[in-house]
């Protein structure tokens, strides 16, 4: 029996190859399914268990906001030099 | 189930006890989301979090990594969404601060790079017009004491000793 947890990264908000990176570094510790939605890329979390997948999902969203403030404010670094 | 979690205001913040998050509105008229991003980079490592938007609110659920397996209660989330709120408001200020002193900052970095350059080269002192008066100097402000006073003294006291 699996447990499944979906996230929703708002595509304002996240930048898609970021989450895609974090679902990459996370690849290891569960399933991974990824859709794109009108305002949204969602990826829906499987594990074993109900406490794990949302462990996963909660340490997959971290990854994916630290990545893209990372990535956005080299970005904007870049742009100002 | 969601709950008020009071100080804060319920239209501002309310809180899932049983998921062990809080949820924050963010007005993005009042806050950029740099200063939201700001904010939620300097909490990656004390909490889990989220951001959504929705219309013209930022929507960060913030969830308490446990500390030693206790699920947080009503005080610890209240308190946490306390502390981001503060956080949010300084980044919010920061960037402010900045955006108005970007023109004085890049005056200070450029002078600074161009002190670094190191000393001008022959070429350079050549072309140099030493011959321009740095400054007007009416009132005689950039005199040095000897300049107004020393030597005047010493001519004046020269005649008295020849006297004597």
């Amino acid at each position: 029996m699996s447990a499944q947890v979906t996230l929703r990264f708002h595509r304002h908000l996240y930048l898609g190859e970021q989450v895609d990176a974090a679902v990459k570094a996370l690849g290891n510790f569960g399933e991974f399914v990824l859709r794109e939605e009108p305002t949204h890329w969602v990826v829906e979390v499987t594990c074993a268990t109900e406490t794990r997948a949302r462990r996963v999902a909660r340490e997959l969203g971290n990854h994916a906001l630290g990545r893209t403030i990372q990535a956005r404010r080299a970005e904007a670094e870049g742009a100002s030099a | 189930m969601t709950q008020p979690l009071p100080p804060i205001p319920e239209d501002v913040l309310t809180g899932d006890l049983a998921e062990g998050a809080a949820r924050l509105r963010v007005a993005t008229a009042i806050y950029p989301l740099d200063a939201v991003y700001a904010a939620a980079f300097a909490f990656l490592d004390r909490c889990w979090l989220v951001i959504d938007q929705v219309e013209d609110h930022y929507l960060v659920t913030l969830a308490p990594k446990p500390n030693e397996g206790e699920a947080p209660d009503e005080e610890t989330l209240a308190a946490m969404a306390g502390e981001f709120a503060n956080e949010l408001l300084a980044a919010a200020w920061r960037q402010r601060l900045t955006t108005s002193n970007r023109a004085t900052i890049e005056l200070v970095t450029q002078t600074a790079f161009m002190g670094a350059a190191g000393p001008p080269s022959l070429d350079e002192l050549e072309e140099f017009d030493f011959s321009e008066e740095p400054f007007e100097d009416p009132l005689g402000i950039a005199e040095s004491w000897e300049e107004r006073y020393g030597k005047k003294a010493k001519k004046d006291a020269a005649p008295e000793g020849e006297s004597e």
